[in-house]
């Protein structure tokens, strides 16, 4: 379960991130954050798992605060919370399942790691996290040859492999066409009922949240503007819609 | 806006006339008609030479700084003569106005005068030519005329450069190729440029540049039916004179003996003067007679050569096959660590047909030996530059190291650490150390240890000391602790302030007022150093604050960096200098120049490959939970092997180009070689040795160019 008090960032030129955003989530939820670009979204985001240093705030996850965790501490926090990227995030010269297997970096004895031995289960696991996510024949092939769903998928198998507790997503689908999203928000969500684990996801566009969502909150300007189930997505009024939005702000559908 | 662009005109133009005026043709050029400035200024220039030219051929003995003299004279008071007579001319128009028969005959009383006035001041100029043996050189009319005429170009000029500038428009491109032919002038003037120079001695050169052009006759062996007789001369001549026995004549079918047996050798300075050494009496027999037969001077070393400028190298042998010659001791290398007698070998050689053996030449041999050196001396300094580089690459790269911060006690704790350790280090190696013998019998084994002791000793205090502090003051309330922490920057103010002071007074002071004020002044300027650093580290100390971070990471970021690139500048060849003081002539010295050099070289090429990666993959990787090293193996080193790559095979092609020169200083490989052959005048060896080293380097550079296209 994861509570998160008073979150702020502020960075150093005065720029305010974060400010004071108060929300929790309960175990399996598939908590859906809407905003604007620059509202602050995947500031939150990256201050769950320290990946920016949080100002001010408490960040408890299973009752741990994040933000006084020490180093070791931190990085065994970290490997039970897998992230994917809006730009993947993979690295494009090795292959597909050395990317896989870098998630079990946070499980496995740092020295074999750094001749890249691993070892023999959970190359077996990385396999069958590639049949998972349904790319099983693309294990040798380099990152940077696989399209942009196949990208994402990767990404997903890697953040699979860390048997996480929760899944931090970043726009996860802001880079491909309307089909590939439900593809992949489809993984999220298979992933997120069959094996309880935790979904915090950013997402542009209010159908594909309206689909996909449990719980979503909304940002604005680095402050919690919405908070609420997705029934009460499906009935935003306009008025409130532009209140996360913006005064210019219409609404889209698309797909 | 056309009134205003008229008088912007009219204000240019009197500039353009006076720069006209002082340099003819400038005015134009500005003013944009760069075309007429040019052919002006060239016309001018032409007639002016064509006719001091002229002038001095004419005189029986041509002297053209005369001829200029008298021209430029009669120039100037031409222009101020054609000047006067315009103004009278101007003046008498003006008055005599609308009358026109009056003026017609004012005119042509005008021109006769012009003519007596002209005739009258030139006449004294003519004068100016001095009489010589008696007779009086004659500057024709030719000399007259042309100053006249130029001087009419040159007031002419100067009306049209102010009529130019008021049609054309000033172009920013005249000002820049004025700048440009400046610069040149000025330029090949500083650079002594001098083209007629090298057209001249290339004929003088023309032979030498021959035989190192095409050297291959040098290459290889021939087996020459030679006649040859050999003696040993031994030089310097040992105390006391040890009775070398030469061949008595009559022993060997052909000999020599030389009188002396022993000598000095000559010595050449640095302006290439000789000393001569002894002289040297030498008879033969047994030659082929009629016939010329040749001298060659073998050194101690080895080297083998003709002797320049110390005596006869081609005898010709008398009808009996016998002759007589003086030789003095050539001037050549006595190595200075060579022990015991240094025979000389003296040979003369009548040439028989010389007979191609199928083997390669002694000096090909040495060249080619030596041009494995090289190769591996860049191969290897390549491979140690790599493997140093890379640790301090990673120090060097911004985004990686700006994150690193430790609190300020933490800071604190890791400097008394470090300094604490290497102190221990120190101590217990020289406890530890003569137990294997000290540094006389076991230098390595005793380096290795300190080294051992003082990097181990220092990381261990240096992270223990750290931790230690934390946890103490872990206690403690903050403004407490944070008074600790400021009393150890002080304390640590005081000593680094404390040392510069010292340094200031015994490097700068020393200089500037001598030493004995520097050494009386040492502690006062020592006290005033530590008072200094010691309130900047605290001031330092109070601005960051309790809790306050200490850049750590960006400290050692600009250390390194400044360090890099300070030995960058230093070129290998000047490292190399260095290594040959401190090893001695040879391939380490060149090596050791070569991997010092590299090292800051690839750690700057690969901490910019480091800064320039995609941060994402690193974000993705951290947080899967990885530690810092993990991240940098999975997320920092794939991206950064291409261009790794790229640049080691760019270094290694550098090194073996410097390789090759290094050794023009005393570090081994081909450059040793070459420099030798060189000084002993052995162009065609030379010559080889410059053909391998361009082989070398273009077959280099074009594999290393193949590998990068397959790999990058």
């Amino acid at each position: 379960m994861l509570r998160v008090e008073n979150l702020t960032k502020v960075y150093e030129d005065g720029t305010v991130a974060l400010k004071d955003v108060s929300f929790s989530v309960e175990e399996g939820e598939f908590l859906v954050i809407i905003g604007l670009s620059g509202s602050g979204k995947s500031t939150l985001l990256r201050c769950i798992n320290r990946l920016i240093e949080p100002t001010e705030g408490k960040i408890l996850w299973n009752d741990v605060d994040i933000i006084s965790a020490g180093d070791k501490e931190l990085n065994q926090i970290r490997r039970s919370i897998g992230m994917i990227f809006q730009h993947f995030n993979l690295v494009d010269r090795s292959n597909v399942i050395t990317n896989v297997l870098a998630g079990r970096l946070g499980y496995v004895n740092p020295l074999w790691s750094l001749i890249s031995y691993f070892s023999p289960q959970d190359i077996q696991r990385a396999k069958q996290v590639l049949d998972q996510v349904g790319i099983p024949d693309k294990a040798y092939n380099r990152a940077d040859e696989l399209s942009g769903g196949q990208k994402q998928r990767v990404g997903i198998a890697r953040a699979l492999m860390q048997s996480p507790k929760m899944i931090l997503a970043d726009e996860p689908v802001a880079s491909l066409d309307p089909v590939l999203a439900h593809s992949i928000l489809g993984y999220l969500e298979k992933i997120n009922q069959d094996q309880n684990i935790t979904i915090l996801c950013s997402l542009h566009f209010l159908d594909l949240v309206q689909r996909y969502a449990s719980k979503v909150i909304g940002l604005r300007d680095g402050k919690l503007v919405f908070e609420g189930t997705k029934e009460d997505v499906g009935q935003i009024s306009d008025e409130r819609f532009k209140q996360i939005y913006g005064e210019e702000a219409q609404r889209l559908n698309v797909g | 806006m056309t009134t205003k662009q008229s008088s912007k005109k009219q204000d240019r133009s009197y500039l353009n006339g006076i720069l006209s005026a002082i340099i003819p043709g400038l005015g134009q050029m500005i003013s944009g008609n760069f075309g007429r400035g040019l052919l002006i200024i060239f016309s001018i220039l032409t007639l002016s030479g064509l006719t001091i030219y002229t002038a001095a051929q004419r005189a029986r003995f041509p002297d053209y700084q005369i001829s200029a003299q008298i021209f430029i004279t009669l120039l100037l008071e031409s222009i101020a003569l054609i000047l006067f007579l315009l103004a009278i001319y101007y003046i008498v128009n003006r008055f005599l106005g609308k009358e026109e028969f009056a003026r017609r005959v004012s005119q042509a009383f005008f021109i006769l005068i012009a003519v007596i006035v002209f005739g009258l001041v030139f006449d004294p100029v003519y004068r100016m030519a001095e009489p010589v043996g008696g007779e009086r050189q004659v500057y024709e009319l030719t000399i007259y005329l042309g100053a006249i005429i130029i001087a009419c170009l040159w007031l002419w000029n100067i009306g049209n450069a102010v009529q130019t500038s008021k049609t054309y428009t000033p172009s920013m491109m005249a000002f820049i190729l004025l700048s440009i032919l400046g610069i040149l002038v000025v330029g090949s003037q500083i650079t002594q440029i001098n083209l007629p120079k090298a057209i001249r001695e290339y004929k003088d050169t023309q032979i030498i540049l021959q035989r190192i052009l095409w050297p291959w006759e040098a290459a290889f062996d021939y087996e020459a039916s030679d006649l040859r007789a050999e003696t040993k001369v031994q030089a310097p001549c040992p105390d006391p004179a040890e009775g070398l026995q030469p061949a008595k004549p009559g022993e060997t079918e052909t000999w020599i003996i030389t009188q002396p047996a022993c000598g000095e050798v000559s010595t050449r300075d640095m302006k290439g003067n000789l000393t001569l050494g002894t002289k040297l009496t030498i008879s033969g027999g047994g030659f082929e007679p009629g016939e010329i037969a040749y001298v060659e001077w073998k050194n101690p070393i080895g080297n083998a050569f003709t002797p320049r400028g110390v005596g006869e190298t081609e005898i010709m042998v008398g009808e009996d096959g016998t002759f007589t010659s003086e030789l003095h001791v050539p001037d050549t290398v006595i190595p200075s660590t060579a022990i015991g007698p240094q025979y000389h070998t003296l040979s003369v050689y009548q040439r028989g047909v010389a007979s191609f053996t199928g083997d390669l030449s002694k000096e090909m041999n040495l060249a080619l030996q030596a041009m494995l050196e090289t190769i591996m001396m860049g191969l290897m300094a390549t491979f140690a530059g790599i493997v140093i580089s890379i640790p301090f690459s990673f120090l060097a790269a911004r985004n990686l190291m700006q994150p690193i911060r430790s609190s300020l006690l933490g800071f604190i704790g890791n400097i008394y650490g470090l300094v604490l350790g290497a102190w221990a280090g120190v101590s217990l190696g020289s406890i530890f150390t003569p137990m294997v013998g000290g540094l006389e019998k076991s230098p390595v084994l005793t380096a290795f240890i300190y080294l051992i002791l003082i990097v181990g000793l220092g990381i261990l205090a240096f992270r223990l000391m750290g931790v230690i502090l934390e946890k103490i003051t872990h206690k403690l309330p903050t403004s407490l602790s944070h008074l600790i922490s400021i009393l150890g920057l002080v304390i640590m103010g005081l000593v680094v302030g404390y040392i510069l002071g010292q340094a200031y007074a015994h490097g700068v002071i020393t200089i500037t007022r001598g030493e004995n004020v520097a050494n009386h002044m040492a502690p006062s300027t020592a006290k005033i150093g530590a008072v200094i650093f010691g309130v900047l580290f605290a001031v330092m100390g109070i601005k960051i604050g309790p809790n306050g971070q200490v850049p750590t990471g960006n400290l050692i970021y600009y250390g390194v960096r400044t360090l890099m690139n300070i030995v960058r500048s230093i070129e290998p060849l000047i490292w190399a200098l260095v290594g040959v003081i401190w090893i001695g002539p040879g391939p380490f010295s060149g090596f050791i120049a070569l991997t010092i050099h590299s090292v800051a070289a690839l750690g700057k090429l690969y901490s910019e490959a480091i800064e320039s990666i995609n941060p994402g993959p690193i974000e993705a990787i951290q947080a899967t939970g990885a530690n810092r090293l993990q991240t940098i193996v999975y997320a920092v080193i794939p991206q950064v092997l291409p261009p790794f790559i790229s640049f080691t095979i760019y270094r290694w092609d550098i090194n073996v180009r410097m390789s090759t020169v290094i050794g023009l200083v005393g570090g081994g490989g081909i450059g040793f070689l070459l420099i030798q052959w060189i000084r002993q005048f052995q162009y065609e060896a030379a010559g080889i040795a410059v053909w391998l080293i361009a082989i070398t380097v273009a077959v280099l550079d074009y594999v290393s160019a193949e590998i990068r296209e397959k790999f990058v």
